[in-house]
């Protein structure tokens, strides 16, 4: 039964109200009724005289409504626990207790309570849809069945009705939330309830039909002048289709017809701060914060902007043929210097690449800001499904996580860039319209085909979701992103979603993914811009993708047992150090399935045992395959790079190296010593990047950063330059001996 | 330790301790517990070791217990025995790698058969003569002897805060590391000193848990004055000064410009850029200019 401790929790809460969502269930007791009608008219004044007057009602339920309804949470909390304490049988009132809850954030003590009115009535279809609303708000798998469920017992539940609506309206099954929205109307006509809710839903649905839904917000206000959720709600859908700039208007509207409606300034707060408009943000999540101090996302995001002055930012053009774009990096001060010329030149290198590519020049400038904290960047993305992503792109601003935020072998930051900024595209060229399926595909493709780490990287898992036929359907892409339905489906989706796009360039041309993309204007299905481009039926599409992703797999589909027991024996040679047992099993592994790159690839495996077997030449072959294959282990290819140098290749071991600075840029020693390959190749520019990003880096030994600093201006003729970091290196180090050298050299030649 | 006492114990490598001093040092790898730290130990306990005799030119400067010859009564025996080689004016390096623990009154360093205690430690270390001496406790727990061990003229580094970071350690790792190669050798002088070793090592552990995005099991401390007048390696060509007068005088007048050199560096901040790097140039040309003659002497890097 409910924990004493979250009933404490709830007890320090003052007067927090939110939008009380619409009590639906017949159970209600009549007394509330005329009060009800009032707050549904959006007459606050009379509902909230008429609600004051039930607070002495005889029946416990009703005064805790009452409470509630005037914003006495702590007098609600307290009645209902008491009634709930009273009667270890109460359903309803534990049912009400939990959206209690769920008003003030507190999902895990809400879903315990809907679970006790289970256990005491487990067909109380209330409580599963209580339940099912929470699942549904955390994007859960569960959801679905659950208001199936509830629907089984009773068809003319209005909530399930517009729960399944909005499910359906996230995942873009347009048609599906019509049918769900026309029963839900008739159920509202035949009981008489009040509409709001349907209405919001049914202009969410024109908008995302393209249409205007003004008819559908007239008809709202008509009912209620003050029904800002009705903003609140559209603007929802706004931000899962990433239109941040319509669902910011939206927002604004919501406030202003209800200014005490908290959620809406928190997310209005959090919307600006997407778009990068952090003073206006500040006011509206103080403005939430003032009304319910209690919500994580408005606490974590003031936090964030509290400490916004350890940013710093920087604005550069970029110039790509007759055209300049501004780039604005928000880069942390303790990296920024060493991150920066990276950062913009990935940056400025994937503008080039993309605007050619598709055909769309930015017409804003581009914000990338990189987070050295996770959490932060968390914060950032509080209010978007998905966990444990790496960045996230609101249009025009990519936020993302800093190369020291995790481990190097986790995290190539090169590749989350260069994905995050196809987005950019992918999203500005459709109005934000692009469906996430087809967004997320093309950044994945565009990681294999022009990223830093070239190759198709196929992960087990999909394949084995590829193998138990867990693939969707295209038209349904979307659903495996918003509302996964068993563990790991985000990850398969994402590469399914890459394999559709590789498929699409394999069998009509790489020209055909972009008209395709042009689709999305806000009026097409994602079945009706694949029939209008390709010419078949998304069924047919399915099949001759299903085709293509079998064969170009089929080693691996008619093998994948062998290939985990392959695999297995490579490994426990391996860890025996019976380098001579490892060879054969990881060269079978690497053919059956070539695609795995990750951190136990068996390319990795058979250079590692090759090596040891004193066969560096094959060695090397073996590594430069798992290069290709997309491999980027920065452990792995540090290896390589030496080991080309011991072979004379000091070319492409320069060239491996200067590639590491997109998965381990806060490696000193790769810096050191690619600035003295670029010195020696002659390219000083690049070298003097490497030596300033040693010596950003402040580490414990400055004077080779220095030194190296001198030469590389030495080279490029700025005497001045070479002059100042020649003094401070011998400073730092007075004994340095070539530096010295170079000193006596400087005078010699000055004088 | 903080950045300002940082560089204050790297200037003072300057001010080195008197020509005729020799240092003693003794190390000992206690108990690993398990063949991996055994290992472990062992290795880095061999690196500290042959730093030292390098140093000092002299393998009977230093001596080094590992495995099961490091026990209590061997530990005893062994640091009377270089007691009875030093002077008042010689320095002494005691070096402590190994697994210590921490009860809440006393620490323990781990050895085969019984423990040696922190009061045990401390008053052998009492008993030797050098009055210079630098004791490095890089077992884990180590950091509650620190207070305990402290003494006019001692340096002592622990490699953790207190007795409570318990897990064990990778301090002496890298200190092993620092005496071993040129990486923290900072300025330059082929010369690494107690004060870049600790420096290095700090840094390393900082960098390796950052990497791991692990949260940090040890901080070391130093607490003490000058760590800089230990010399513990000597890199490459400048191992030990040859008895040469003519050599010696050069390294005082470069002592003298040396300090010329810290006096420069500390007006940066008031003299105008142009002014601070003129006169900057000025003395680091002529300290190069004195070493290549140095150089020319000495036959290649002869160091104090």
């Amino acid at each position: 039964m409910m924990t004493r401790t979250a009933t404490l929790v709830l007890l320090l809460f003052a007067a927090t109200v939110g939008a009380q969502s619409i009590d639906y269930d017949p159970r209600r007791a009549v007394e509330l009724r005329p009060c009800d009608e009032h707050r549904y008219h959006g007459r606050s004044e009379q509902a909230r005289t008429c609600y004051a007057k039930l607070l002495e009602s005889p029946t416990p339920i009703v005064q805790a409504e009452a409470a509630w309804a005037v914003g006495d949470i702590q007098r609600a909390n307290r009645i209902f626990r008491d009634t709930v304490q009273n009667n270890e049988r109460a359903v309803q009132p534990r049912v009400r207790w939990a959206r209690l809850y769920l008003q003030t954030h507190q999902y895990s003590d809400a879903v315990e309570l809907f679970g006790e009115a289970l256990k005491v009535f487990p067909n109380d279809v209330h409580a599963k849809l209580g339940l099912a609303s929470v699942y549904a708000e955390r994007f859960e798998g569960q959801a679905r069945p659950l208001v199936e469920d509830a629907l089984k017992q009773d068809a003319d539940l209005i909530e399930a009705h517009l729960l399944t609506a909005s499910m359906d309206l996230e995942e873009g099954q347009l048609d599906d939330a019509d049918k769900a929205l026309d029963r839900a109307m008739r159920v509202v006509s035949k009981e008489k309830l009040p509409p709001l809710e349907v209405y919001t839903l049914r202009a969410s649905l024109e908008m995302a039909r393209g249409n205007n839904p003004d008819q559908w917000i007239k008809r709202i206000l008509d009912y209620n002048p003050r029904y800002g959720a009705m903003y609140q709600q559209l603007a929802h859908f706004e931000i899962m289709r990433r239109r941040y700039k319509e669902a910011t208007v939206l927002l604004r509207r919501a406030v202003e017809v209800q200014p005490d409606l908290w959620g809406a300034h928190a997310e209005l707060g959090s919307n600006l701060l997407r778009l990068g408009n952090v003073n206006e943000a500040r006011t509206h999540l103080q403005a939430a914060y003032s009304g319910d101090p209690y919500s994580p996302t408005t606490v974590n995001s003031l936090r964030l902007l509290d400490r916004i002055d350890e940013f710093s930012i920087s604005e550069d053009p970029v110039v790509i043929g007759q055209d300049t774009y501004q780039v604005q990096l928000r880069l942390h001060k303790k990296e920024s210097d060493v991150l920066r010329p990276y950062v913009l030149d990935l940056t400025s290198r994937s503008i080039q690449s993309f605007s050619q590519r598709y055909g769309f020049k930015p017409r804003e400038p581009i914000t990338v800001e990189l987070y050295p904290d996770h959490d932060d960047f968390a914060v950032r993305v509080a209010a978007l499904p998905g966990i444990g992503l790496l960045g996230v792109t609101f249009g025009y601003v990519v936020a993302m996580d800093s190369p020291s935020s995790r481990p190097t072998s986790e995290f190539h930051w090169g590749s989350t860039l260069w994905h995050e900024m196809a987005h950019v595209f992918t999203l500005e060229v459709t109005d934000h319209y692009v469906p996430r399926w087809l967004s997320e595909g093309i950044s994945v493709f565009e990681e294999w085909r022009t990223g830093p780490t070239p190759g198709v990287a196929v992960t087990p898992e999909a394949i084995n979701a590829l193998e138990k036929k867990q693939f969707l359907p295209v038209a349904d892409l979307d659903s495996g992103f918003i509302r996964p339905s068993y563990p790991g489906q985000v990850q398969v989706s994402y590469m399914q979603s890459g394999l559709v796009c590789l498929f699409i360039e394999q069998r009509w041309g790489f020209e055909q993914l972009g008209v395709l993309l042009r689709q999305f204007d806000g009026k097409r299905t994602t079945a009706q811009a694949i029939e209008a481009t390709f010419k078949i039926a998304p069924a047919a599409f399915d099949k001759e993708f299903d085709t293509f992703v079998r064969t170009r797999f089929a080693n691996v589909l008619a093998n994948f047992e062998d290939w985990q027991r392959q695999m297995q024996a490579a490994r426990q040679a391996i860890q025996k150090e019976r380098w001579a047992d490892a060879v054969e099993p990881a060269r079978r592994a690497v053919a059956l399935y070539p695609e795995h790159v990750g951190g136990d690839s068996a390319h990795l495996m058979l250079a590692k045992a090759l090596d040891k077997l004193n066969r560096r030449s094959d060695a090397i072959v073996a590594l430069e395959d798992y290069r290709r294959a997309g491999g980027w282990d920065p452990t792995a290819l540090r290896e390589l790079a030496r080991w080309l140098d011991e072979a004379g290749r000091t070319q492409d071991a320069t060239n491996l190296m200067v590639s590491l600075n997109y998965s381990d840029p806060l490696n000193a020693e790769v810096h050191a010593q690619l600035g003295e390959r670029l010195l020696t190749a002659g390219r000083n520019e690049d070298a003097l990047r490497e030596f300033q990003a040693l010596l950003a880096l402040n580490t414990l030994d400055q004077a080779p950063a220095h030194y190296g600093m001198a030469r590389a201006l030495r080279e490029m003729g700025d005497k001045m330059g070479s002059r100042r970091h020649l003094l401070d290196a011998l400073a730092t180090a007075p004994h340095f001996k070539p530096a010295q050298a170079l000193l006596l050299k400087m005078i010699e030649e000055r004088s | 330790m903080n950045k300002a006492h940082l560089i204050a114990a790297l200037l003072a490598t300057a001010c080195a301790l008197p020509a005729s001093a020799a240092t003693y040092t003794f190390v000992v790898a206690g108990l690993g517990g398990e063949p991996g730290y055994e290992q472990r130990f062992r290795e880095h306990a061999a690196a500290v070791a042959s730093a030292a005799e390098k140093a000092a030119g002299s393998t009977a400067n230093v001596i080094s217990l590992s495995g099961d010859a490091a026990r209590a009564d061997a530990v005893k025996r062994d640091i009377k025995t270089l007691a009875a080689r030093m002077n008042a004016n010689d320095s002494a390096v005691i070096v402590l790698i190994g697994h210590g623990s921490y009860d809440g009154e006393n620490y323990r360093f781990n050895l085969p058969g019984p423990d040696l205690t922190d009061s045990e430690l401390a008053r052998l270390f009492d008993e030797l003569p050098a009055r210079d001496q630098l004791i490095i406790n890089a077992t884990s727990a180590s950091g509650a002897v620190i207070e305990r061990w402290q003494k006019p003229r001692r340096v002592v580094i622990t490699a953790t805060k207190n007795g409570g970071e318990k897990t064990a350690t990778r301090f002496a790792q890298f200190w092993a590391q620092a005496v071993a190669s040129e990486a923290a050798d900072t300025n330059k002088d082929q010369i690494v000193t107690a004060a870049e070793a600790y420096a290095f090592a700090t840094n390393q552990i900082a960098a390796a848990f950052k990497a791991e995005t692990s949260m940090a099991t040890e901080h070391a401390r130093m607490e003490g004055n000058d760590a800089g007048r230990f010399t513990l390696a000597r890199l490459g060509a400048g191992e030990v000064m040859p008895d040469n007068p003519e050599v010696a005088a050069l390294l005082s007048q470069r002592g003298a410009i040396e300090l010329d050199l810290n006096r420069v560096k500390e007006q940066k901040a008031s003299l105008p850029d142009t002014q601070y790097y003129d006169q900057l140039e000025e003395v680091l040309v002529r300290l190069a200019l004195l070493q290549k003659e140095i150089d020319a002497k000495a036959g290649g890097g002869a160091t104090p």
